[in-house]
């Protein structure tokens, strides 16, 4: 699956309630994450998929309905 | 034979795509001022901009309420039912006459109930139901608000007659054949519905009107609360059942695939119309005129629906990864890149479920008795219906939008790029907003409330700051409200464009396991009602005569007295006692 705009759309979509509660999974191990940090660590995430689909990414066979 | 432009419903129907039509324009009317109201509000009570009057908050939440959670919700459902019925019997309504007359009523009752609500910004013009979307005493609201909310009630009524009616006239043409899976479900809802309004119906016409005309001095404040979660717990499930509909028949094609399962629809909504009305007393764990039994037995029925919503899910998945695997998908989850996210209307729809299991679950929280008590009236449960009305309803009925207005309108919509940003952003702006609420609410901040920051006290978070949780919601508030712009941006136009032979594929496929392999009872719809009937009676009648006995008779006014289970035990053995030895002295 090739990397297009909607996918992308969709993986910042769901990217974005991991990021959030992520401080609250560390906050279970007494690791208080700053909103900063889990900012850098989203964007990050972000730059990762977008480098992995678009090196490694298959070609898109989804259909429009 | 059919040309290409005949298989659209707007060729086939098109008296029934005006009533739709008419239907969804007031349904996108109001989901637009009540998405403003809800900025506002959002904007106020984290104290990011005060543009209103804190008293005026309440005005507008009410507005919000009332106009999102009835008016919009409503008329969209009447709307999609009207196409359901029309599609799936494959005939029109019986009276176009009778059709524009339940709609008309409708909107009489909605503009009615909205005067009164909108007058309460205007303080000179005496008119004001500030009341919030739980409208029961001791709040009183102006009259035509009440009145205006009968009319609705009764013209939903009415809407519903008119399906039936197309229902009867089809079986005399069809003897022994099943009923269609989506005229099942809009008659399974409907007749949910019809029990549920009992309640609401009575609250308001023999009670508030009264009340709010002089014409009685008090009410039992905790019946009409009573009766008005009677009602207001099924209302969620009629909210929820056109989500599900779209879940069921809509979402599976759009996956590129079928529905896994018929008969498994079908008991789903059995379940519902048997269990969504005898729990309405959950809403009510802090009330102390009801005794605590009975609140345990309202608990118990209320998890016994966690099992049709966990049906759902495995259903909608199912469907949809047999639909992905059509399409090519491979693998234990590589099949979910094979769905089409580019379609705003599978991909609304299926965010709109994400957002739906999390809401089940903060649901399940709201539901036990004891840990209810740690989040009840708090910031939690605007968080909790924000999620399921709020996105599992709302969302999946604008996703439903891009699929059906197109058949509606003869045109195509306008842009699909946008639509898609439209369902992400609400996601995005859902879980920002909905999960700040949440914790929040853990964190014991109020709900209904225009300000609360207060002085000398500072509340606290285990994790963040309530700083944070603040900028989450005036944010997320800011992304839905931008969102719903977008929204009624793409249905205008695309109501405004070129008319098309093809705006959509509509063709529904047939499940893959129908109803010829399912027991014939479950179209029995008379026997589900007597029992749907039988198990309200068995909920209510105990907890309802104590609420009499307890709370100084029908009309209050006297003094309350502790609740226990013996009371109305008592008085539904007195009230028995009598109806026998009057039956034994008439018999005799």
């Amino acid at each position: 699956m090739r990397l297009t705009k909607a996918t992308s759309l969709i993986i910042i979509a769901i990217s974005v309630p991991i990021a959030i509660e992520l401080r609250t999974v560390a906050g279970f191990f007494n690791i208080e994450l700053p909103l900063i940090a889990v900012a850098i660590i989203e964007f990050l995430f972000l730059g990762l998929m977008f480098v992995l689909y678009g090196l490694y990414g298959e070609k898109d066979n989804s259909v429009s309905p | 034979m059919a040309t290409a432009s005949q298989r659209t419903f707007v060729d086939r129907f098109p008296d029934e795509a005006a009533v739709v039509k008419a239907n969804f324009l007031v349904a996108f009317v109001a989901l637009g001022i009540g998405a403003f109201f809800g900025l506002v509000q959002t904007l106020h009570r984290t104290n990011i901009v005060r543009v209103i009057d804190s008293a005026d908050y309440y005005t507008m939440l009410t507005g919000h309420g009332v106009l999102l959670a009835i008016v919009f919700t409503i008329f969209f459902l009447c709307g999609f039912f009207h196409w359901a019925i029309a599609r799936s019997l494959d005939r029109p309504a019986e009276s176009k006459l009778f059709s524009w007359a339940w709609f008309g009523l409708m909107t009489t009752g909605s503009a009615l109930a909205a005067i009164a609500i909108l007058g309460g910004l205007v303080p000179n013009l005496g008119i004001s139901a500030d009341v919030l979307f739980t409208f029961y005493a001791p709040l009183q609201a102006h009259p035509i608000f009440y009145i205006g909310l009968a009319m609705f009630i009764v013209a939903t009524w009415l809407a519903g007659a008119d399906w039936f009616l197309s229902y009867r006239v089809w079986r005399k043409d069809h003897e022994g054949e099943r009923i269609p899976l989506q005229t099942f479900m809009v008659l399974t809802t409907m007749i949910m519905w019809y029990i549920a309004t009992i309640g609401v119906a009575v609250s308001v016409v023999f009670f508030l009107i009264p009340w709010s005309l002089g014409l009685i001095p008090s009410v039992n404040p905790l019946l009409t609360r009573t009766l008005f979660w009677y009602f207001a717990h099924p209302i969620v499930y009629f909210w929820l059942m056109p989500a599900y509909m779209m879940w069921y028949t809509i979402l599976p094609k759009l996956s590129g695939g079928r529905l896994f399962s018929d008969p498994l629809a079908r008991v789903v909504f059995l379940l519902f119309l048997l269990l969504s009305t005898p729990v309405g007393i959950h809403h009510q764990y802090l009330d102390p005129g009801i005794a605590e039994g009975f609140k345990f037995i309202a608990m118990t029925n209320t998890m016994f629906l966690l099992l049709p919503s966990l049906l759902t899910a495995f259903t909608a998945v199912a469907s949809m990864e047999h639909g992905a695997r059509q399409r090519g998908g491979e693998g234990y989850f590589r099949w979910l890149g094979a769905l089409p996210w580019r379609d705003p209307a599978f991909t609304g729809m299926a965010f709109a479920g994400i957002l739906f299991a999390a809401g089940g679950f903060s649901g399940m929280i709201n539901a036990g008795m004891n840990i209810n008590y740690l989040i009840h009236n708090t910031l939690w449960v605007p968080g909790h219906f924000h999620l399921t009305v709020g996105t599992a309803v709302a969302l999946t009925m604008m996703a439903g939008s891009y699929w059906l207005v197109p058949q509606l309108t003869g045109t195509k919509l306008y842009s699909r790029p946008i639509g898609l940003l439209q369902v992400t952003m609400w996601f995005i702006g859902m879980v920002f907003m909905s999960n700040a609420m949440h914790r929040a609410g853990l964190a014991g901040i109020p709900r209904r409330t225009a300000e609360p920051q207060y002085q000398n006290f500072d509340f606290v978070t285990p994790i963040g700051s309530i700083f944070e949780l603040r900028v989450q919601i005036a944010l997320g508030g800011t992304l839905l409200f931008l969102s719903v712009v977008l929204f009624l941006f793409n249905m205008l136009l695309t109501s405004l464009g070129e008319e098309s032979d093809r705006p959509v594929d509509e063709y529904l496929p047939a499940p893959l396991s129908g109803a010829e392999g399912s027991p014939r009872i479950l179209d029995n719809l008379t026997m589900w009602t007597g029992i749907a009937v039988l198990l309200v009676i068995l909920a209510y009648t105990l907890p309802v005569a104590a609420i009499i006995q307890n709370g100084g008779g029908l009309f209050g006014g006297g003094l309350p007295v502790p609740a226990t289970i013996s009371a109305g035990l008592d008085l539904a053995t007195t009230a028995l006692t009598g109806a026998v030895n009057t039956l034994v002295g008439v018999i005799a």
